[in-house]
């Protein structure tokens, strides 16, 4: 304990700096616009900005990068709440409730939420950093592919029983994106499925194209073909500030949020957009009011935006006390230490302490700096709506598809996301919710391979998934959440479900 | 502030993506290079072909007095790239770092029926740039302190120890079906979605062994959670001395290498060609990139064009061989 403050005293005399500071402000800032371009998520900013950090001494070169990194967290909430497209892909659960709290004029204390929930987050995620790194990294090595795939079902079985609106429609599209997620190279055998001769498609198709497609450009094209012409909205500061009630309601969703992010972000993979989903389907569940969930439910910021920040910080677990990157964001980090001489394994704090609690206490600095940023701006981003649509749209649009393209310099994706707009529009004119066929496209990859792998493993024997503890606790709950959806087949009771559909029909 | 603020973004953007569609003017018989230069990176950012392009980009950038970009053209393994550059246009204005795999993926596609994505004499070679041999790496709880002693199990108990590899076809699987052919054994491939997932997969107790990248693992070495039993290379590495190569422990014609090499389109003029070798060859002299290199563990390892072709084809030869006894993966 003693130790561990000496320590950090020594990492905030590294970080407080003149330089220091200022690259941790240039990297919050950096990451904040990364986050809130759609498409360009924090891969791409670290990956631009790491050739100009071989100049600087290694403590401030990563510095710079992670503040990048949890920075664009922030900022990916910004496009989610205003305009329904995700700035970053771990933003797409905060487009549902952020943005109906937009079209309320609550886009304000929405944007003002993100930005403190991200920051608890963010600094509570520090401190499980600083303390719990090294024996959770050993938890998260743990998890092979059998756990993986047992923690994927137990996950989808619980959304699946807490989404909203028609079950079989539901269910129908988190199947075609699942049907959309196998399309590309089979990662078990190496043969092209559904790719057509499109080479591009062998790593099927990306979650960016699909989410700003489905989301950002059927929101456009919807808003296009409606005739209503919405009040230009003119936010007073009172609009601007959360309420009393959406503070008290956000508080425990933040808490759980960062609970839920950090745990599933150590988890390695592309966790921290499962934490998100998660945390949407935890509050929801148990929500006492779960009709307002969709209508502008501050929980449904809250909670997910709390929980990205807290996984992008989990992630980092396993690559600072063991030298193993848990995901490609991580790998580019891993990489620009390698750049600088340094290659993190299970010695690296202990042979590295300047770097390792510099970057820790750099961290602590960066989320005030960005609360600081992000807090003042969220008048000037409410102020956009302001912007008539005939000149808000077309440039939304623009800003999709430059982002879209400049992910992996790919037509390919930017074809993508012009049928996903198109399918999108569609989809929404006849009532599907999008949101459980952008889940299935990102998890059919990952489910697919672990199931494979854990079968290679046990050379096809399926009892692999409960010889493993962590592996059979998950399928146990998964088990308890089908008995639990079948409850109400024996007991007459009036579930939320049914709350909803009244609720709806009153409106 | 408001249009300022979107004024920014756009400016970034359009910053990134303008230096594509810039490539695409064709002057006639003018001094090379006369406009920004583009280099395709068939990986991710922060990959072994990323990290050497990068510092290569920063030193021939000064010598060829013109702005050398590069461009992470991912997806399949590297074949969007890769298939970018040899239908590039051969004007010495889109260039390419690739790995070794480059000579892996015809030879799959012909596995499976498929016309090739493109074909290895679409490319001219450059020079080789560095080459790594890859290494046996064991958990230090397992039993095996020999190749031998591996072998032997593995001989007890066919198709029962497990490795993890990069990917299928990946370098990792390839050069340990390379060993496995060799010493006659059966082991059963775990692919997974790289080299760092797969070191995770042995470190996590998941897999027995891997066939990794020797700068990666050092430091679980030094921790003394991994042993290595012997590498892949010619002779043995400097920076772990006491590890035999596979050649010396018997397995004669097991060798692999993963390197990376600078290509051109094979239609290149060869004025053009020729200023990229010469500019190529002051490039890996440069105290930078030396440095570079030398912060990732990553040996120079220069060829110059002809050298580099010798070297390549001998490469390919090999590799082909093992895809072809892998076969079709079921």
């Amino acid at each position: 304990m003693e130790a561990t403050f000496h320590n950090l005293i020594l990492g905030f005399s590294t970080v407080f700096t003149p330089a220091n500071i200022l690259y941790s402000l240039v990297g919050c800032l950096i990451g904040t616009m990364v986050g809130v371009l759609p498409g360009v998520g924090p891969l791409a900013g670290i990956s631009m900005l790491l050739p100009t950090t071989f100049g600087l001494d290694t403590t401030s070169a990563i510095i710079l990068l992670a503040g990048i990194y949890y920075g664009a967290m922030y900022g990916g909430s910004t496009t989610s709440i205003l305009m329904r497209i995700p700035g970053e892909a771990a933003s797409v659960m905060t487009c549902i409730d952020g943005y109906a709290m937009a079209r309320k004029g609550r886009a304000g204390p929405a944007l003002a939420i993100a930005a403190i929930g991200s920051y608890i987050a963010g600094t509570l995620s520090v401190v499980g950093l600083m303390f719990l790194a090294p024996p959770l990294a050993k938890f998260a090595l743990g998890f092979g592919p059998p756990e993986y795939f047992c923690l994927l079902v137990c996950g989808l079985v619980v959304l699946s029983y807490m989404t909203g609106g028609s079950i079989v429609k539901n269910l129908a599209m988190i199947v075609f994106g699942l049907m959309v997620g196998m399309i590309g190279i089979d990662q078990m055998s190496g043969y092209f499925r559904f790719s057509y001769g499109i080479v591009a498609l062998g790593d099927g198709v990306g979650l960016v194209p699909v989410a700003v497609g489905l989301f950002g450009i059927s929101e456009i094209l919807v808003t296009a073909g409606s005739p209503e012409i919405r009040e230009v909205l003119k936010p007073r500061l009172r609009d601007l500030i959360p309420s009393k009630q959406e503070f008290k309601d956000s508080i425990a969703p933040i808490g759980r949020g960062t609970v839920l992010g950090f745990l599933i972000g150590i988890i390695p993979g592309s966790a921290h957009i499962i934490s998100t989903f998660v945390s949407y389907a935890v509050e929801r569940r148990i929500s006492k009011h779960p009709e307002r969930f969709g209508q502008g439910a501050i929980e449904g910021v809250a909670g997910p935006e709390a929980a990205n920040n807290a996984a992008s910080e989990g992630a980092l677990v396993p690559l600072l006390a063991l030298g193993v990157p848990t995901g490609p964001v991580p790998a580019v980090l891993l990489a620009a230490l390698m750049v600088h001489g340094i290659t993190p394994g299970p010695l690296f704090i202990q042979e590295q302490p300047v770097v390792f609690w510099g970057l820790i206490a750099s961290m602590y600095v960066g989320n005030m700096v960005l609360l600081l940023l992000n807090l003042p701006m969220v008048g000037l981003f409410v102020n956009l709506l302001r912007v008539p649509y005939r000149i808000l749209y077309p440039t939304i649009l623009l800003f999709c598809v430059l982002g879209v393209y400049a992910v992996n310099s790919s037509l390919v994706d930017v074809g993508i996301m012009s049928i996903m707009g198109v399918l999108g529009y569609l989809l929404r004119k006849m009532d599907f919710e999008t949101a459980p066929m952008v889940l299935g496209v990102v998890l059919a990859p990952i489910i697919e391979f672990s199931f494979r792998q854990s079968l290679a493993m046990s050379a096809g024997d399926y009892s692999i998934f409960i010889q493993r503890p962590i592996a059979a606790f998950f399928l146990v709950i998964a088990l308890i959440m089908i008995l639990l959806s079948l409850k109400p087949l024996f007991i007459k009771k009036r579930d939320w479900r049914e709350r909803l559909t009244e609720a709806q029909k009153d409106a | 502030m408001k249009p300022m603020r979107v004024l920014v973004g756009a400016a970034a953007i359009v910053c990134m993506v303008a230096v594509g569609p810039l490539a695409d003017i064709a002057p006639a018989a003018e001094p090379y290079p006369v406009r920004p230069v583009q280099v395709i990176v068939p990986f991710p950012p922060g990959g072994v072909a990323d990290l050497v392009a990068r510092p290569l980009a920063a030193a021939l950038e000064k010598l060829l007095k013109q702005p050398v970009v590069i461009v992470n053209k991912t997806g399949a393994g590297g074949a969007v790239g890769m298939q970018a550059q040899a239908v590039a246009k051969p004007d010495g204005y889109t260039l390419m770092v690739a790995l070794s795999s480059i000579s892996v993926m015809p030879e799959v596609d012909a596995l499976f029926n498929r016309p090739p994505v493109y074909k290895l004499s679409d490319f001219a070679p450059i020079a080789l740039l560095s080459s790594d041999p890859t290494v046996l790496v064991v958990s230090s709880k397992s039993p095996w302190k020999t190749v031998a002693d591996f072998v032997a199990d593995a001989k007890k108990r066919p198709g029962e120890i497990k490795y993890a590899s990069s990917g299928v076809y990946g370098t990792m699987h390839v050069a340990m079906e390379m060993l496995a052919h060799s010493a006659g054994i059966k082991l059963r491939h775990i692919p997974t979605g790289g080299g760092g997932p797969a070191l995770n997969a042995l470190l996590g107790g998941h897999v027995d062994a891997i066939s990794g990248g020797p700068n990666v693992s050092i430091p679980h070495i030094k921790a003394g959670t991994v042993r290595v039993l012997a590498g892949w290379g010619d002779k043995r590495l400097p920076a772990l001395p006491d590890v035999p190569t596979l050649k010396e422990v018997g397995y004669k014609d097991v060798e692999f290498y993963i390197w990376s090499g600078f290509f051109a389109p094979a239609a290149t003029p060869e004025p053009v060609i020729k200023a990229l070798r010469e500019a190529t060859a002051k490039a890996v002299q440069a105290p930078d990139f030396k440095t570079a290199m030398e912060k990732m563990a990553t040996p120079i390892d220069y060829l110059d064009a002809p050298d580099f072709k010798k070297f390549w084809d001998r490469d390919a030869e090999r590799l082909i061989k093992a895809v072809r006894n892998i076969g079709k993966v079921e």
